[in-house]
């Protein structure tokens, strides 16, 4: 009755097409010849040497990676707290407020988002720059850490906290020894998704950062408004290969673990 | 609606309780799980809490152990007033259901976990751990880890690792639901080995009456929130209190009727079942007319093919249904109104022809002295 | 009858409240305060200096400021067609592209959950790793795809398909394709979650009571995977109707959305209470589903 039949198969085919070609083909075009991002005139690795020489985004880069690094650290931090506070902290003051707020993020459109945040560092006369756009993404990847983990939580046996209470472990060496080391992968995975989150954040960036700032989204964006260039193909290949090579990596660790435990 | 329920408690005797629950009562939200309970367990029992599904036994369990806190009530342990103390610094320790072993501890870790938290030395740890695998036996599994364990195993780490701290109190929450049938009885005498051995106080909360009866002490009946009796086992099965203990505990024959006062047969009743009256030779005290109810257990209904030579208390019926344990046969017998009756008979000759089988027209009798009296 | 003797106030700093305090702090500050903020400042006026609104409270003579609001921004929006367009407009792009997300999404979600279980790892992962490769970079793909010197027509006329170009890039069916890529990932895996959790048994029932396999999968599957496909719409749509990078990299100018215009009126215009009331009327259009999806969040938790 649950046979995988030809449609399924033939969804996944179309579907992962649909879902790959175009990064293929903009890893094709990246070694490009010439400036024509449709047109194959040859192999060259031209671009990617114009890249390294070119400073702004080399700057850019710098940023956006202080910003990643930083802003998911903390998001990684305050969102598995919020996520262990959704689900093992019952009936509190405030909690549907603090669900709603937790959730919200995810679904709000991030011009509103941007918008929002920006006006409030002016009203707290906050200058604009690294520091608003790491809290900006602290922000709204502390709720995609929180729902990771309180995914991991709902599955996570009580128990087990009460009987290491029980034995004597006070509540937070509880949670340090205990409970953190059993749901590090998804604290792990919540860190990588804000990290991704970050990197690759355009819209909230752009409203919450200031001069000397510009993050490499910001800059690949207004590279792409003046005009396709194979250029920003070479960025995109890199950013893709790193992602990849992350996975990848992930995956192959996540492997290894389980096969040292048997 | 507090009322307070009337708990038959048998007293065993004139020392101070180790345990008190004081008017306890645990409300979640509009749900009342413990209704007014108050309970006095003592030194060196192993105390049963029994009772079905949702009764509350596994509340007023935790309650104790400290992962919940009573909505009214106090508790005492030892004296003292744990009612708001939290788990972490009460002397008690608890055998959970699903074992709760650390995942990413061995063996030797889990079980040295509590002794870490009170900063013994290391050598006294050590030793203590060791002691504690050689009494339940895993010596050689030390290093393990709980995924590399058989369910059995498991629970032995949940025991050993419970009673590394030498507590004065161990809570244990149905420890033997996951095992066979097989291993759970081997377990339930090695627990109770190892509770005389060390003298220390076991309160085990469990659905299953026979495990209650064969391990413990004392045993109290709970239902809906309230404790209906506390006795020991012997008075439990052969004295209880009520209708509903009578029926969780075993199997019982019922027999509703009305009283019609005393006389030198004993407590006469008059039921639908026989057209003269049934005896018990318990006195109660109750007006005339109020409706009761007679409690036989099958195995002290006496059947035979042939009329018995007794006054009183003798029913007749044809055998509808047998069924055969090994050991003995219960024959269900539907009497002239349609009630069906049950009574145990231990298959005593070994031998393929049956003296009573299905069809067969039987006599039931019993004396008034299996029977008891029951008002509610 | 005993009560708890703590005083008030360690029942207020105890270590379980600082602990929810701590996020919750940061998100009363750094989330909802701002969306005051914005409401605050959509009822200001455009004037030139910075920041470029006018204050919300006048201080003078008189001990208590004077509030200086006005509601020209919202007769402003409301009169004109050209926002009430760009809002439907934006509603009707976030339905359809959800639609087609949802119909291409289920595919792939059913396909996954029916595969052999040593495969279904490898596929979550392939669905999920475009996702972490930049959007940015993904949506700038599908230019160099759907331009009309772009890949997609090359390949059409050089097989003979087409003998004409189709116009594809900037026009609202480069938006429909941009917003179903890029949000694949939030379809298939509410959806994936809904399926693999359902009980075989019940299909295997229903056959068993003589229910043809198609049949069976429209009374049973899709009923049941509802909490999933919920999930994963309005985990699509919601963001959808405020999109912004899609449809100004691959939409035209027939494409108006609100996301484009708020941006628009905020960089452009530098009317910081314009944008402002852009943004309080669009969050007031999507508090009803926002809402909703909060609810059946939290029915997930209990």
């Amino acid at each position: 009755m649950n046979k995988f039949t030809k449609f399924n198969l033939a969804s996944l085919i179309i579907g992962f097409s649909f879902l790959y070609i175009p990064i293929i083909l903009l890893v094709i075009f990246s070694f490009n010849e010439s400036r024509l991002v449709t047109v194959w005139a040859g192999f060259s690795t031209k671009w990617y040497t114009e890249l390294f020489n070119n400073q702004s985004i080399k700057d850019a880069t710098i940023v956006t990676a202080q910003v990643a690094f930083i802003s998911s650290t903390i998001a990684t931090i305050l969102g598995t707290i919020a996520g262990i506070v959704i689900t093992r902290f019952g009936r509190f003051k405030g909690r549907t407020l603090f669900s709603g707020m937790i959730y919200a993020p995810m679904v709000i459109p991030e011009v509103i988002i941007g918008l929002s945040l920006l006006l409030t560092f002016v009203a707290l006369a906050i200058n604009r720059g690294i520091l608003t756009v790491t809290l900006a993404h602290i922000t709204f990847s502390m709720c995609y850490v929180a729902v990771v983990v309180q995914s991991r939580m709902s599955s996570y046996d009580d128990s087990i906290t009460e009987a290491a209470l029980d034995l004597g472990c006070t509540p937070l060496k509880t949670f340090l020894v205990i409970t953190l080391p059993i749901i590090m992968p998804a604290v792990i995975s919540g860190w990588l998704l804000s990290f991704t989150l970050s990197l690759d954040d355009l819209v909230i960036a752009s409203f919450t950062s200031g001069p000397g700032a510009t993050t490499l989204p910001m800059k690949i964006y207004s590279m792409v408004r003046l005009g396709v260039t194979p250029e920003i193909n070479a960025v995109s290949t890199i950013l893709v290969g790193l992602v990849a090579l992350g996975v990848v990596s992930a995956a192959l660790i996540n492997k290894y673990q389980i096969s040292k435990q048997i | 609606m507090n009322e307070t329920t009337k708990t038959k408690v048998t007293p065993i005797s004139n020392k101070k309780p180790f345990i008190q629950f004081q008017q306890v009562t645990k409300k979640f939200g509009d749900f009342t799980a413990i209704n007014n309970i108050t309970l006095d367990i003592y030194n060196n029992e192993f105390f049963s809490l029994l009772g079905p599904s949702g009764c509350g036994k596994t509340t007023l369990l935790r309650m104790l152990a400290g992962f919940e806190k009573p909505t009214t009530g106090k508790i005492l342990l030892d004296g003292e007033d744990i009612t708001y103390v939290p788990p972490h610094l009460r002397p008690i320790n608890m055998m959970f259901q699903s074992y709760a072993l650390f995942p990413h501890m061995t063996v030797e870790k889990n079980i040295a976990f509590g002794l870490k938290q009170d900063k013994l030395p290391v050598n006294k740890i050590n030793q203590r751990v060791d002691e504690m695998l050689e009494l339940v036996e895993l010596t050689d599994f030390a290093k393990r880890k709980p995924n590399q364990l058989s369910g059995g195993q498991c629970q032995r780490v949940a025991l050993a690792r419970s009673l590394a701290k030498q507590p004065k109190l161990l809570l244990l929450d149905e420890p033997l639901g996951a095992l066979d049938k097989r291993l759970r009885e081997q377990t339930q005498f090695e627990l109770m080995n190892i509770q005389e051995k060390l003298g220390i106080t076991f309160i085990i909360v469990t659905h299953d009456q026979e495990e209650a009866m064969t391990v413990s002490s004392r045993i109290g009946v709970m239902d809906t929130g309230n404790v209906i009796q506390v006795a020991s086992p012997n008075q439990i099965y052969e004295e209880p209190a009520t209708k509903d203990v009578a029926e969780f505990i075993g199997n019982v024959n019922l027999f509703e009727g009305v009283y019609e006062g005393f006389n030198k047969t004993g407590t006469k009743l008059k039921c639908e079942h026989s057209d003269s009256f049934v005896y018990s030779s318990q006195q109660i005290d109750i007006e005339l007319g109020a409706k009761i109810w007679l409690a036989v257990r099958p195995e002290k209904l006496e059947i035979s093919k042939s009329l018995p030579s007794y006054k009183h208390n003798i029913l007749k019926g044809k055998v509808v249904d047998i069924g055969y344990g090994g050991s003995f046969s219960t024959y269900h017998v539907q009497l002239k109104n349609g009630n069906m009756l049950s009574a145990v008979r231990a298959n005593r000759e070994r031998t393929f022809e049956r003296s009573i089988t299905w069809d067969d027209e039987v006599y039931l009798h019993w004396s008034t002295k299996s029977a008891i009296v029951l008002t509610g | 009858m005993t009560r708890n003797n703590t005083k008030l106030s360690e029942r207020i700093f105890n270590g379980k409240n600082i602990v929810i305090a701590i996020p919750f702090i940061w998100l009363l500050i750094l989330f909802l305060f701002p969306f005051l903020i914005v409401l605050k400042i959509s009822f200001a006026e455009y004037i030139i200096a910075i920041p470029p609104f006018s204050s919300f409270f006048l201080w003078d003579d008189t001990f208590w400021p004077t509030i200086q609001a006005s509601l020209y921004n919202y007769k402003f929006i409301l009169e004109d067609s050209l926002y009430i367009t760009a809002y439907l407009s934006s509603l009707k792009v976030a339905i359809i592209s959800t639609m087609i997300t949802l119909v291409i999404g289920y595919a792939i979600a059913y396909s996954i959950a029916k595969a052999p279980t040593r495969w279904r790892g490898i596929l979550l992962m392939l669905v999920i790793l475009p996702f972490w490769t930049s959007f940015l970079i993904r949506v700038y793909a599908w230019i160099g795809i759907l331009k009309t010197e772009g890949l997609l027509n090359l390949f059409l006329l050089s097989t003979g398909i087409i003998d004409q170009p189709l116009t594809i890039m900037n026009t609202n069916l480069a938006v429909y394709i941009g917003i179903v890529y890029s949000y694949l990932p939030f379809m298939i895996l509410p959806i994936y979650a809904n399926i693999e959790k359902l009980d075989v048994s019940l299909i295997e029932a229903a056959s068993d009571l003589g229910c043809r396999p198609f049949k069976a999968f429209w009374s049973i599957t899709i009923p049941l995977s509802m909490p999933g496909i919920l999930a994963g719409c309005f985990l699509v749509f919601i963001p959808a109707v405020g999109e912004f990078v899609i449809p100004d990299l691959l939409g035209g100018t027939e494409t108006l959305m609100i996301g484009k215009v708020l941006w628009l009126e905020f960089f452009a215009n530098r009317d910081w209470p314009l944008a402002s009331a852009v943004a309080v009327i669009l969050l007031a259009l999507l508090i009803l589903p926002i809402m909703y999806y909060q609810k059946m969040q939290e029915k997930t938790l209990t």
